[in-house]
């Protein structure tokens, strides 16, 4: 009987060759687009899992507000650490991390071409201990114990000295100046991890580690991890060291302000500490001084929520098309039914056509979405492939056959197998095309889906235009970014002079820190030499030199900036933004205002002579030197040595020309030295790259949402005007035109576009508005672009169904009445 | 082999109600050839589908060989049907995407006959029937008459004990008509029993007893002339 099931399957399949195309395409696209999806979202699911201590791996977090700032960070104080594994037995180990962002390395000896390396850090010896990385050589327990000693990942070491065991004791050089021997290789860490490592160097000997200090909310740089015992309840845990930590913060206070943190939490400060697992961190952890950006367990629900509705659309599909079409069966129904077939054959034999429907389709999405993935890869900037070895890949690939076919099959098997065999062999069944009401209901979930994503893709390109428009308080073209520049060593100076005798060259500035991602410092200032909740500002400190005003496109609104000719008084000197003179109460008058920088002492004690006393010579109209998720924070500017970054501003010319001579006088400069460069206004656009890519992907799969949709609409026009064929061959005989009769055929799928239109407006609406929340500063929503996702989805639909009301209106009216 | 009594179908739709069943009063031998003959819509093909068990009676009783079957269950009725009928239709009703092979065949896939005894049996129709060499056909590739001897083989392919035949020539021209008569009426010798709607008197007359119908009422039987 199967044999007999799948023949009759496969020659319909024959035999309407637009009708499986329709169904065929329609799912596999569907199936293909769910496949990426699903193996993005398995991808983002599978961050440190590789790592099997990671039940036991918690990770102390702060969330601090002070003095005007609100931070959440990844990072505490290097005390943290040692102290809760001190004091709490069920702690095994801690590793400390601290990063220093990325490092030239070469290969001791003459001659060596320095590397930009990203992914540096330095750790503590207990690292092997509480991360399950194979050590490949070296001691796991001897390895990280010694001052500038370091170990690498088998890549690197390969890398740089072709072997493994090549690398050990060989040494490398970080920033042309800093040795450090190799005392152990480590299995490279898999990617899907929240920190991507190559090299660790020894913590041992870092002068930031202050292992006695008995504050704890200060300093906060080091990402901290604490592998417990097993066995260790989680949750108990969790409390002692929230009630810990608050007796610590305490201690903290006492020294730093002279009084209980119970006060300062009077006035609406605090300080938090909490845990999280670590398995948790790629998904749920938002915070600053991550190891890198992280994934978004919002983004893992958009992208599963649009999967699951394309692919809904492209099962509509399949209902739809085949109760519309129910006609051209309902012999064969009949038939199998006076022949004795029970109700359950026909059902089972209808769920295997459309099991063999969905086979078909799914293999053919493996085909597209294997084509797909390195773009696809691309657009969500993970390392997603086809796990064609995986046996829990195919499990799912049969697994999603029987579902799809299942979800696409069980309406229409119902649906047919309910024929009565009398009216389907008078032909009476079937011709009605019964199911009509429920088929316009999926026509309207199909296409509110559709336009609902239209609408969002919309959105979020108005506000990533608005993001673009948005006067940011600097300006971010013509501006290129040399990196590296600390690599020019003594000629620092003379290099920038002589780039800024340039012709196309206006300014160039040095300075690590830009509005653009780059570094950042904070630190808290107060208005009297000592910290009080209400005199102290947390704001950022940026080491900038006295070109950055113009280099930039900072505008001032008081005062002036920092002069060369005026060094020595500059190096006292500040330059607040709005936001910080704003805080700090100087009203009208900031200019020669003063404020206090605290000098940190190993006691962890604050005394009035440790303050240094700043004055205040401008204010900087404030700009948005952090994403505009944020609103504006406190800002300084200090004269001083940051010499990572050079930014030169150029005029309209031939940027060309302009990058050849620099790289020119940089190789003169600084033989051997990477050179390395950027735009600023690029550099500017990365800061909202996963805006950029969910704008993409809302795009791409609203417009394949409506593509399948138009599809299911194209192949449901194509049988009602088949159904009406007598209908339009008596209108046509009595006199209707062509273009009365497309606009009867066409109107009844247009109103089925309008309602869906009033579904998807409120619901794209709700859920846009929520995420512009996510932004201080947002676009509007406005009407139109409801609208025109409306005229879009009308348009595209009224094409669709039009090119067969046409045909229809255009057949001779004997031919449609001689059908019949 | 068929006793009604008081059997009456009654179709309602919104507004009206049609009495397609008047109380017939029936009864069919074993070894019968039945002919039912009457103006369109009297309800004769109504009465077909009835006493074939793929429409349900409104009122009354309806045995068949013995066992009430008129309120069975459509699993039930489906049951007596493949094991004990047979159809054959004006419109012949063959499934388009099977061969003509195949569709002979399908009557005993739900009969669960055994392959090999299915395929000597189809291929002993289809000689019988003189259709063996279009066996790969499609019926779309066949004439009239013999898309019908196809519908008749795959009515009596599980040698059903009745066939019920819906005006089996009404789409066939004289000689083909002839012919379909011919094999019904061989059936019908070698024991099998007929009951066949027609408007033709020259078919009905192959039966050996004519029932008259108007307005789903039974008004006149007659044994045909030969066997009086």
């Amino acid at each position: 009987m199967f044999y007999n099931y799948l023949k009759i399957t496969l020659r319909n399949l024959r035999k309407h060759p637009a009708y499986t195309f329709i169904n065929i395409a329609g799912l596999a696209i569907g199936v293909a687009c769910c496949m990426l999806i699903m193996l993005f979202v398995s991808y983002e699911l599978s961050y440190d899992r590789w790592n099997t201590n990671a039940e036991r791996i918690v990770r102390p977090v702060v969330e601090i507000k002070f003095g005007g700032a609100h931070m959440h960070l990844a990072v505490v104080g290097s005390t943290v650490g040692p102290d809760v594994q001190r004091d709490f037995p069920e702690v095994q180990a801690n590793c400390r991390f601290r990063q220093y962002g990325s490092y030239l390395v070469k290969r001791d000896g003459d001659g060596q071409q320095n590397i930009r390396e990203e992914n540096i850090v330095t750790a503590d010896s207990s690292f092997f201990e509480v991360f399950p990385v194979k050590l490949l050589e070296g001691d796991a327990r001897k390895c990280l114990t010694q001052p500038n000693s370091m170990v690498l990942s088998k890549s690197r070491a390969e890398k740089y000295f072709g072997s493994t065991q090549l690398a050990m004791g060989s040494t490398l050089v970080l920033e042309n100046e800093e040795r450090r021997q190799v005392t152990g290789v480590f299995e490279d860490i898999p990617e899907n991890t929240h920190f991507k490592i190559d090299f660790i160097l020894a913590m041992n000997g870092n002068r930031e580690v202050q292992e006695d200090s008995p504050l704890w909310a200060t300093s906060n740089n080091f990402q901290t991890y604490l592998l417990l015992r097993p066995g260790t309840d989680k949750a108990a845990f969790e409390s002692k060291f929230t009630a810990y930590s608050k007796k610590k913060v305490n201690e903290t206070a006492q020294r730093i302000f002279g009084q209980d943190i119970s006060k300062l939490e009077a006035s609406g400060q605090y300080v938090h500490y909490t845990l999280q697992p670590i398995s948790s961190i790629h998904l749920h952890s938002d915070r600053l001084v991550e190891f890198q950006a992280n994934g978004s367990i919002q983004h893992v629900w958009i992208f599963s929520a649009i999967a699951l509705f394309v692919l809904l659309i492209a099962c509509i599909n399949f209902m739809n098309l085949t109760t519309a079409r129910s006609a051209h069966r309902s012999r064969e129904i009949g038939v199998r039914k006076v022949l004795g077939s029970p109700r359950g054959a026909l059902i089972r034999q209808f769920l295997g056509e459309s099991l063999i429907l969905s086979g078909i389709a799914v293999g053919l999405a493996v085909i597209l979405a294997a084509l797909a993935m390195p773009w696809f890869a691309e657009l969500t900037s993970r390392p997603v492939h086809m796990p064609w070895s995986s046996p829990v890949f195919w499990l799912a690939i049969v697994t999603g056959i029987g579902l799809v076919g299942l979800l696409a099959g069980i309406y229409p098997a119902f649906f047919l197998s309910a024929f009565e065999p009398v009216k389907t062999l008078k032909g009476e069944q079937g011709n009605r095309a019964g199911g009509g009401r429920l088929r316009s209901a999926l026509v309207v979930f199909q296409f509110s889906t559709a336009i609902a994503l239209i609408i969002a893709t919309g959105l979020v390109y108005k506000q990533l235009n608005f993001i673009q428009q948005k006067k940011l308080g600097f300006q971010k073209e013509q501006v290129l970014i040399l990196e590296d520049a600390y690599a020019l060593g003594d000629a620092t100076q003379a290099f920038k002079n002589e780039v800024q005798k340039f012709p196309a060259v206006e300014s160039a500035t040095y300075s690590s820190y830009l509005p653009v991602p780059s570094s950042r410092s904070d630190q808290t200032y107060s208005k009297i030499r000592e910290f009080r909740e209400d005199q102290s500002v947390n704001m950022q400190n940026w080491r900038v030199d006295q070109d950055y005003l113009k280099t930039i496109g900072l505008e001032l609104v008081a005062g002036r900036f920092f002069d060369p000719e005026k060094f020595a008084s500059d190096s006292s000197a500040i330059v607040l933004n709005e936001t910080a003179a704003r805080l700090f109460g100087f009203a009208d008058q900031p200019i020669g205002g003063k404020v206090y920088s605290h000098i940190g002492q190993a006691d962890g004690q604050t005394r009035p002579e440790n303050f240094n006393e700043l004055t205040v010579i401008g204010v900087v109209k404030d700009f948005h030197f952090s994403s505009l998720r944020n609103n504006i924070g406190a800002l300084s500017l200090h004269l001083g040595r940051s010499t990572g970054l050079l930014s030169i501003r150029y005029r309209a010319t031939d940027t060309k020309q302009l990058i050849a001579d620099l790289e020119e006088q940089w190789k003169k400069t600084a033989p051997g030295q990477p050179f390395r460069y950027s735009f600023m206004d690029e550099s500017f656009a990365q800061t909202y790259a996963t805006e950029q890519r969910i704008g993409k992907i809302a795009g791409i799969f609203g417009l394949l949402a409506i593509l399948v949709s138009c599809l299911g609409l194209f192949g449901l026009a194509t049988y009602t005007a088949e159904r009406r064929t007598k209908e339009i061959g008596i209108r046509r005989v009595l006199g209707a035109t062509t273009s009365g009769i497309v606009g009867l055929l066409s109107k009844d799928f247009l109103k089925l576009v309008f309602i869906a239109l009033l579904v998807a407006t409120p619901l794209a609406w709700y859920f846009m508005n929520n995420w512009l929340e996510n932004f201080a500063y947002r676009t509007e929503i406005q009407w139109w672009v409801f609208a025109l996702a409306g005229i879009l989805a009308v348009v595209i639909a009224f094409l669709t169904v039009s090119f067969q009301s046409i045909k229809a209106a255009l057949t001779n009216p004997v031919d449609s009445l001689r059908s019949e | 082999m068929i006793k009604t009594t008081n059997l009456s179908k009654v179709y309602r739709t919104e507004e009206v109600e049609t009495t397609a069943l008047n109380e017939v009063d029936l009864e069919i031998k074993e070894g019968e050839f039945v002919s039912v003959m009457g103006p369109s819509g009297c309800g004769k093909s109504t009465l077909l589908n009835v006493l074939g068990m793929i429409d349900s009676p409104s009122g009354g009783d309806y045995h068949f060989m013995g066992e009430e079957v008129g309120r069975l269950s459509e699993r039930k009725r489906s049951n007596v049907r493949k094991h004990n009928l047979g159809f054959v239709f004006q419109s012949f009703n063959l499934i388009d995407e099977l061969t003509v092979y195949e569709n002979v065949e399908l009557p005993m896939l739900y009969t669960k006959v055994p392959a090999a005894e299915r395929k000597q049996r189809v291929e002993e129709l289809l000689e019988g029937m003189n259709i063996m060499h279009r066996r790969n056909h499609f019926p779309q590739q066949l004439s009239g008459g013999q898309q019908q001897r196809v519908a008749v083989a795959r009515a009596i392919v599980n040698r059903p004990k009745l066939i019920l035949a819906d005006e089996p020539t009404g789409n066939l021209d004289s000689a083909n008509g002839d012919e379909v008569m011919k094999i019904l009426s061989q059936l019908n010798s070698e024991g099998t029993t007929i009951l066949m709607v027609t408007h033709s008197q020259y078919c009905a007359e192959f039966g050996n007893r004519i029932i008259r119908m108007l307005d789903g009422q039974v008004v006149t039987e007659n044994l045909v002339k030969q066997y009086l």
